[in-house]
């Protein structure tokens, strides 16, 4: 079972918050630090990995879109 | 303090404790969570002191962060004069905010700071081998948390190591509670005259570092004139000395007085990295701010802010907050103190917290394992405190091993 992540890179300040705490969902651009998302619809198991990185953006760009089931 | 939570009093308040802020936050966030204060000139101002109303204001574009609008609250009049000469986007709101950030980011990506840790780790090591040559006692604000911030900035950004005292005073220079006006805008603009010569020798000998990297991004094809680029890299060099060095110097007497956590962090070098954010929880050394006004009237929290009001969201206060962390007055070094908001929130949030994570971690886990028996080399109510600075910390440090 997978979940959805969604993004608005328009929004980002490229903070890297998401980066330090869920490697395997967010990267950044190289040339501007804007956010990349790496995995639209993740496995189950990186669940609170995600919230805890949506929770901690500072210009809220990250969406968890389907609840935990 | 005897003051009644209704009252509006003289803002900024004294601490009671070193560590602690000052007791009328706890009570606020209680009784009132949005709160009235008067500031030195009159003006009526108010504290976010939850972590709630601090994130929605941060994010709500009815509260502008332009430094130089004349409603704009500071909390001395030589602040004042400082803020009305803020050219840089710290001071701006998006979109010409954005528009400049993004110059920069590209500089601070968590890739481009975990590339630098091996570093700030020989850094730290040449830095460490020289207070043990020079023998105790060493006063470790001046052997450490002054220089390495300062050497790391050297590497990255390329300022030169002999201007370091310079720029620090500069740094510091801005934050005196009991400043002049005119002292204040003389520092602040020395610093930018200093960046502006900075740029021009760059430019003519360019080297592998961030100043020079954007001068041939940006200046050099127009995009961002030296002038604008000189504001910018005197707040980054702010920024980049002042307050590392204060939660270094502030970091390691906190845990000194801690003897039990810090055991925990001697026994487990991987705590570390906890470790750090539990510091920059409870420590939180930039005292008011981020600030705002607000451009219309909002309701929040439980108050009415007029149009034109000020805003402080006062972070020591927010990273005490109960509905947050659990006993939040107590230190623990295994807690999960991710949620701090010491580095701000919104769209202003610190540009460099990665390279500010990856000095502290460095700093708390070598510091220790090279000087296992550290202590204090004077009795601790002869540590001086910053009480006097907006931006708080240990003003010497005397340690023996």
């Amino acid at each position: 079972m997978n979940f959805r992540i969604r993004i608005d890179e328009s929004i980002c300040i490229g903070a890297g918050r998401c980066v330090d705490l869920a490697p395997e969902l967010f990267d950044q651009r190289e040339n501007d630090g804007i956010v990349v998302l790496l995995q639209a619809e993740p496995d189950q198991a990186l669940y609170d990995k995600a919230v805890r990185a949506a929770a901690q953006c500072p210009a809220r760009v990250i969406v968890i879109e389907s609840p935990k089931p | 303090m005897g003051m009644n939570v209704s009252d509006a009093p003289l803002f900024p308040f004294k601490r009671s404790r070193p560590f602690d802020p000052p007791e009328l936050y706890a009570r606020a966030r209680a009784e009132r969570p949005v709160f009235p204060v008067t500031l030195w000139n009159g003006q009526r101002a108010w504290l976010l002191t939850r972590q709630q109303e601090f994130r929605a204001v941060l994010t709500d574009p009815r509260f502008s962060g332009e430094f130089a609008r004349p409603d704009f609250p500071a909390v001395t009049q030589a602040r004042v004069a400082i803020d009305k000469g803020e050219r840089a986007f710290v001071g701006m709101d998006n979109p010409r905010h954005g528009h400049y950030r993004r110059m920069f980011t590209k500089e601070f990506t968590a890739r481009r700071m975990n590339a630098l840790r091996p570093r700030v780790e020989a850094i730290t090591a040449d830095l460490l081998d020289a207070m043990a040559k020079k023998g105790a006692p060493v006063d470790l604000v001046e052997a450490l948390a002054v220089e390495l911030p300062s050497l790391v900035m050297c590497e990255l950004f390329g300022s030169p190591y002999e201007d370091h005292t310079f720029i620090m005073n500069c740094a510091a220079g801005r934050h005196g509670l009991k400043q002049s006006p005119e002292e204040a805008h003389r520092t602040a603009r020395a610093l930018v005259d200093y960046c502006r010569r900075l740029i021009e020798s760059k430019e003519k000998s360019p080297a592998d570092d961030m100043l020079s990297r954007v001068i041939a991004e940006h200046v050099v094809t127009g995009a961002l004139s030296r002038e604008d680029l000189a504001e910018i890299c005197s707040m980054i060099l702010r920024a980049g000395h002042d307050t590392t060095t204060n939660m270094i110097g502030l970091g390691t007497m906190l845990l000194l007085q801690h003897p039990d956590q810090l055991a925990e962090l001697k026994r487990d070098a991987s705590l570390v990295d906890s470790a750090v954010e539990e510091l920059l929880r409870f420590l939180a050394p930039v005292q008011f701010a981020p600030r705002r006004v607000a451009l219309e009237d909002v309701e929040i929290g439980g108050a009415l802010i007029r149009r034109g009001e000020g805003v402080f969201a006062l972070t020591p206060s927010a990273n005490r907050d109960e509905a947050v962390f659990a006993s939040p007055d107590t230190v623990d070094l295994h807690r999960d103190a991710s949620q701090h908001l010491t580095f701000g929130y919104g769209i202003h949030q610190c540009l460099g917290q990665g390279l500010a994570r990856i000095e502290l971690q460095v700093v708390f886990a070598m510091l220790f394992e090279r000087f296992p028996n550290l202590r204090l080399a004077v009795p601790a109510e002869q540590i001086p405190y910053k009480d006097d600075m907006q931006i708080y910390g240990v003003y010497r440090l005397p340690v023996a091993w």
